[in-house]
């Protein structure tokens, strides 16, 4: 299993990338039919319906983080340089992932709170989340060496894993303005299978592109490298 | 596939993360330990109660707005924020109010007592996680077992 090369790995993603993607694309265009004729919520109205992005991105967010650590770990103990480029190419996308989960969260709560932001336990330790994606790339690109920068970055990402359980039971542990889970939940899901249902296609689809862009930055890298080698070879 | 043995040096590294996560995760559980009435966001009307010099403090009140209380009188919003131990304060609030502030739903409200009424300068509704359509709603109420307002 630590075997694989990040060689091996890229051509694998980027031979069934075509089918990801499509799959995708078929996903997200019948999760927006869904959205656009699913009956308003009783008491939210339409403004619920922002839902159907800021749910999948946000347990993206939080899975990209989980995969991040664990494949810094590995990297970090078995000194395995695909391990290091997954985590290096997971980065970005859980930044992004987690801006649209801060935005569609503030329109959200605007409508429904009547607040853009509030520092209640879940919305800070979601920000927090968030910076640390940042810290993550800025401290892949503040080293020469990308061997050094892989493992300074490795260290922040498996400190960073602590915060993932704050996020995660924030709403069960400290009172907050954001409301509990409504899906991974003790009990069963607290919305109605036509709701759950909409929910899951948009994050099948969601996820799906992530991970059609996740081969696509992973790619890129393998083959700067290779190419940085080459030159370097032919001075 | 190559055997993936256990040597020294990628135990010695383990130990090393396991021991960097383990000083970290703790320091942190601490912190938000003895920081915990700091990092929750609002009291019930029953934590009150245990707290003394209430008076002129700053405080966010959390509850449901108690059921026939919401009334505007005088160009002021009064009503009664009540928790599941039925304690509750009475709030007055000169502003407008968030479009989902309703009888038995969720609110929290953000101000100062004086002279024992809530004078609330924030007001936000709290909605929970409860999400369905109103023809469910019919449905349930059909059958007998719909238990909202």
């Amino acid at each position: 299993m630590f075997a694989i090369t990040p060689n091996t790995l890229s051509n694998f993603m980027i031979s069934l990338s075509r089918y990801i993607i499509l799959l995708s694309l078929a996903l997200i265009s019948v999760s927006i039919f869904l959205i656009i004729f699913l009956e308003n919520d009783y008491y939210q109205g339409i403004s619920f319906k922002i839902m159907f992005i800021h749910v999948p991105t946000a347990w993206l967010s939080l899975a990209i983080f989980l995969v991040m650590g664990i494949s810094s770990i590995i990297g970090l103990i078995f000194k395995s340089p695909t391990a290091f480029t997954v985590a290096r190419s997971l980065s970005p996308i859980g930044l992004i992932m987690s801006i649209i989960v801060l935005v569609t969260g503030s329109i959200w709560g605007n409508l429904t709170w009547g607040a853009y932001w509030v520092w209640d336990a879940r919305l800070t330790s979601m920000l927090i989340l968030a910076f640390i994606y940042l810290g993550h790339i800025l401290l892949l690109h503040s080293f020469e060496h990308f061997q050094k920068a892989d493992f300074a970055a490795s260290i922040l990402a498996i400190i960073g894993l602590v915060n993932l359980p704050i996020v995660k039971f924030s709403v069960d542990w400290w009172t907050t303005l954001h409301q509990e889970s409504s899906v991974l939940r003790m009990g069963g899901p607290s919305m109605t299978n036509d709701y759950l249902i909409t929910l899951l296609v948009s994050f099948f689809g969601i996820f799906m592109l992530t991970i059609f862009w996740f081969s696509n930055i992973f790619y890129i890298i393998v083959e700067k490298r290779k190419m940085e080698r080459s030159i370097l070879l032919n001075d | 596939m190559r055997i993936i043995k256990l040597n020294s040096q990628i135990k010695k590294r383990f130990i090393f993360l396991l021991i960097i996560f383990a000083c970290f995760s703790a320091s942190i559980f601490l912190i938000s330990y003895s920081l915990k009435d700091q990092i929750a966001y609002f009291v019930e009307p029953t934590d009150l109660k245990s707290m003394d010099g209430i008076e002129n403090k700053y405080l966010r009140v959390g509850g449901l707005v108690k059921t026939n209380s919401l009334k505007f009188l005088d160009g002021k919003w009064i009503f009664e924020v009540v928790d599941q131990n039925q304690n509750s304060v009475n709030v007055v609030f000169s502003k407008t109010l968030p479009n989902l502030v309703e009888e038995n739903k969720g609110i929290i409200v953000e101000g100062k007592f004086i002279d024992n009424i809530f004078i609330a300068e924030i007001v936000l509704a709290k909605h929970d996680e409860n999400y369905m359509p109103q023809s469910a709603i019919d449905k349930l109420k059909e059958e007998g077992k719909w238990r909202g307002n």
